[in-house]
């Protein structure tokens, strides 16, 4: 491939290379509302580029041309398709494509093209289900890539999915073995990051059984005390609280079974809180640090109260709405009126 | 009286308490006070700021968006409709010759002449002809090739029901949300279309009650499994109102199969759990944990007007007379106001953070202005100054008027579209104008993002129907 030449000439018109090329201007016949400003140099290229498309031509200056693009615009999905087309019909090596990309991930981490290139590379390398121990050890280096991103940027919305994509297409035991203790140190680093959360609902209960997860009941108790220690630690943290309550809505767990956990979360703090040492594994207390009362807690006693069903539930759950409608989540109100009216209807009907 | 409380961090700091204290420490400054009055609509910095954009052109940083020129024109000329402006015919037809010119010879539009076509570019041009287009030789909206367009939009159709958003390109409800817009105005909606599609949509639902860009698909001897179809990327607003939108069109068109549905009510929770606290001005943020962001003002704030179509109550307003554009106080709010998330909160941080003082808005100070934000943040406005509703009258109207095409094997499905498309009504009295009606607005289509005149006008044409004179609703 002739991505490294010798220092080009800056401008296409002027090389000699390109000579046969008839550069195709944006605007033919229209003297366009809302142009852009382009500098000399993106103007030049692209001016080839589709010289280049309209002829079909596919050869191995269009790799370099559409690099060049590529690098100045990582949004230009045209140039990527393109790029794409020739990657395959000039027979060019996908390893060193990958390894262009390594750079190119890092650098345009925000757009959506250079997560889905690498996509379809990934895709030709590597037949799914994977057929030999090379091809899980180019997989688990793809993992461990996407670690080192992620540790970069811990909440792209691309490199997560494409974490997820790469282990459901190819769907390897091997792969999926060491992603609950991964997700964990990344929760571990950032308990908040909600896209870590979202892994790991994908991971233990979106996509299949695990190997050695087939004790579900075991797995929803382990998940349940995870969760449980983790809003220990940072009661008011949304991600947890929502997880939780996914793994319990999927698992049709009622919210009842957590009663006496959450019940302290929902309250001040109690003046001798201090004095009481008892470690309870099952129900962690609030940590010292905690800000009590707390939303999620309040707000998922309320659902236990309501799940009852019986006129004493609705009540003691109108109570709680109350609270935050007025006092602890007050941005919400409206929210917690709804709340209290269509409890009040189902009472009635 | 408003009480301001920073979020909690538990006295545990990670990355994510650490940025969300520093923005609202800056956005505690943009809280009015005796020093910092209340800032109103700086409409006419906002029209400046547009027009030099449509005019002189895009400052060379926006080379970024080289293949979204679509959007760079549908976000100005819709922002400038919203602000209730429009092009001299001059203008308007070096606009409409523009947009022709990124239609692809395959069909669909690309994101600039000789692109590829894209599905989102197409909903970018086909929605700005919506605004300066017209019927007839030279309006754009005849010139545009229906049948090649199709065929585009079948051609990366896949057998999951979801669509790549071109050739070799990613599934992405984006995508799926911008090819029905244009199949429901342009009247290409068919059954073999939106076959599998109400599916794919409920699978991106995640356990949050958001949407997520897309959903992963297994296969057992190339038939799909019913499940697991994961949800790849966690639940996110600009998704979550793309699936949302898109999942009321394909109802609309035909109702979707046995077991195929989706959470409302977590859904709902997830969206008003979206929005920011005081603190945030009540500004939305787009996942859980992240920071508020303008543009989430119209696709959280937006999605809500969506949720009435699914049968959650809106706003309605339990008198017959209210006075509009009164600074009120906030029981004079109370009396009007049933929505479900706080309207005049999210009024608040758009005029209060998301304008620049030289003109356009943004995701949030210190941030400098864009195109993109600036329709995301005016469309939200609209729609949290408007209680724009769906009305069985005005279905009604619509309907009686509707003229059979014997030659479409399912007009009955054409009819629903049609009439569900233009029965959203603006109600009279239930709008409220944080700052005074001078703030005032367009109010904006809860699936189209077009004001209801322009979606009425594409409608009617290409649909070849009546349709009957909008007046402003009173309540009943």
């Amino acid at each position: 491939m002739a991505l490294q030449t010798d220092t080009p000439p800056l401008l296409y018109a002027e090389d000699p290379e390109w000579a046969d090329v008839v550069p195709v201007p944006q605007y033919e016949n229209v003297n366009p509302l809302a142009p852009i400003f382009y500098t000399a140099e993106y103007k030049d290229a692209t001016d080839y580029f589709r010289a280049v498309v309209k002829a079909g031509e596919m050869s191995p200056r269009v790799l370099a041309l559409t690099e060049k693009i590529i690098k100045m615009n990582p949004a230009h999905y045209t140039a990527w398709q393109y790029r794409y087309k020739t990657l395959l019909a000039t027979g060019a090596s996908f390893e060193d494509e990958l390894r262009l990309m390594d750079v190119f991930c890092i650098k345009f981490l925000k757009t959506y093209q250079v997560w889905h290139h690498r996509r379809l590379l990934v895709t030709h390398l590597v037949p799914a289900p994977p057929s030999s121990p090379l091809h899980l050890v180019q997989l688990q280096e793809e993992l461990d890539f996407i670690a080192r991103c992620l540790n970069v940027d811990t909440k792209n919305y691309h490199t997560w999915s494409y974490r997820q994509w790469l282990l459901a297409y190819f769907n390897a035991d091997a792969l999926w073995r060491g992603e609950t203790k991964w997700v964990e140190r990344m929760l571990a680093e950032d308990v908040r990051n909600n896209s870590a959360w979202h892994h790991r609902f994908f991971v233990v209960f979106g996509s299949g059984v695990r190997a050695d997860e087939e004790d579900r009941e075991g797995v929803v108790r382990r998940e349940v005390a995870y969760t449980k220690q983790k809003l220990s630690l940072a009661p008011n943290n949304a991600s947890a609280w929502n997880y939780l309550r996914g793994v319990l809505d999927h698992n049709r767990v009622p919210y009842s079974s957590l009663t006496s956990f959450v019940q302290p979360y929902t309250v001040p703090r109690a003046e001798d809180a201090e004095a009481e040492d008892v470690l309870d594994l099952e129900d962690p207390l609030p940590s010292k640090g905690a800000e009590l009362p707390c939303v999620g807690a309040i707000e998922f006693l309320a659902d236990v109260y309501e799940q009852e069903g019986s006129g004493e539930g609705v009540r003691k759950a109108t109570e709680l709405w109350k609270s935050l409608a007025n006092e602890y989540d007050t941005i919400r109100k409206k929210y917690w009126e709804y709340r209290i009216r269509e409890a009040l209807a189902g009472q009635t009907s | 009286m408003t009480t301001y409380r920073p979020t909690p961090t538990d006295s545990l700091w990670t990355e994510t308490s650490t940025s969300q204290a520093e923005t609202e420490e800056i956005l505690a400054k943009h809280i009015p006070s005796a020093d910092n009055p209340a800032q109103p609509l700086h409409r006419n910095a906002h029209l400046q700021w547009l027009v030099r954009n449509l005019i002189q052109g895009f400052p060379t940083r926006y080379t970024s968006q080289d293949a979204s020129q679509p959007w760079l024109m549908f976000w100005t000329l819709q922002s400038l409709s919203t602000l209730q402006a429009g092009l001299d015919a001059g203008n308007k037809q070096k606009a409409i010759n523009t947009i022709m010119s990124w239609q692809h010879p395959e069909g669909g539009f690309g994101g600039g002449p000789g692109q590829a076509p894209h599905l989102l570019a197409t909903y970018a041009s086909v929605c700005a002809l919506a605004n300066v287009g017209r019927p007839g030789p030279g309006g754009g909206w005849d010139q545009i090739d229906r049948e090649k367009m199709y065929k585009f939009f079948m051609s990366v159709k896949q057998p999951d029901g979801s669509f790549t958003v071109m050739h070799h390109g990613e599934v992405d409800v984006r995508g799926i949300y911008c090819m029905l817009v244009v199949a429901t105005l342009l009247d290409l909606l068919t059954p073999e279309l939106v076959e599998g599609t109400a599916a794919f949509l409920a699978s991106c639902q995640t356990y949050e009650g958001g949407f997520s860009s897309a959903s992963q698909p297994y296969f057992s001897s190339s038939s799909l499994l019913p499940s697991p179809r994961p949800p790849l990327g966690e639940a996110h607003g600009g998704y979550t109102f793309c699936a949302l939108a898109s999942w009321v069109m394909v109802r609309s068109f035909a109702p979707p199969p046995e077991g195929v549905s989706i959470d409302v009510r977590r859904l709902l929770r997830w969206l008003v759990m979206m929005q920011g606290s005081e603190q945030e001005l009540g500004g939305f943020r787009g996942r859980t944990n992240k920071l508020v962001d303008g543009c989430y003002s119209w696709w959280v704030g937006g999605a809500f007007a969506l949720l009435e179509m699914l049968g959650v109550p809106g706003h309605h307003a339990q008198e017959d007379d209210v006075s509009e554009g009164q600074e009120g106080a906030h029981d004079e709010w109370d009396d009007v106001d049933d929505a479900l998330f706080n309207r005049k909160a999210l009024q608040e941080y758009i005029l209060y953070a998301g304008q620049h003082p030289t003109g356009g808005l943004r995701d949030k100070p210190p941030k400098v202005s864009d195109a993109y934000h600036t329709l995301s943040c005016l469309s939200g406005l609209a729609s949290a100054q408007h209680h724009v509703t769906p009305s069985s009258t005005r279905r009604e109207e619509i309907t009686l008027l509707w003229e059979t095409d014997t030659d479409s094997p399912f007009d009955e499905q054409r009819k629903s579209a049609f009439a569900d498309a233009l029965a959203w009504v603006e109600e009279e009295g239930a709008s409220k104008f944080v700052g005074g009606s001078g703030n005032r607005v367009n109010a904006t289509h809860p699936i189209f993002n077009l004001t209801m005149t322009h979606t009425d006008a594409m409608m009617g044409h290409f649909y070849r129907q009546t349709v009957p004179p909008r007046m402003v609703r009173r309540r009943p």
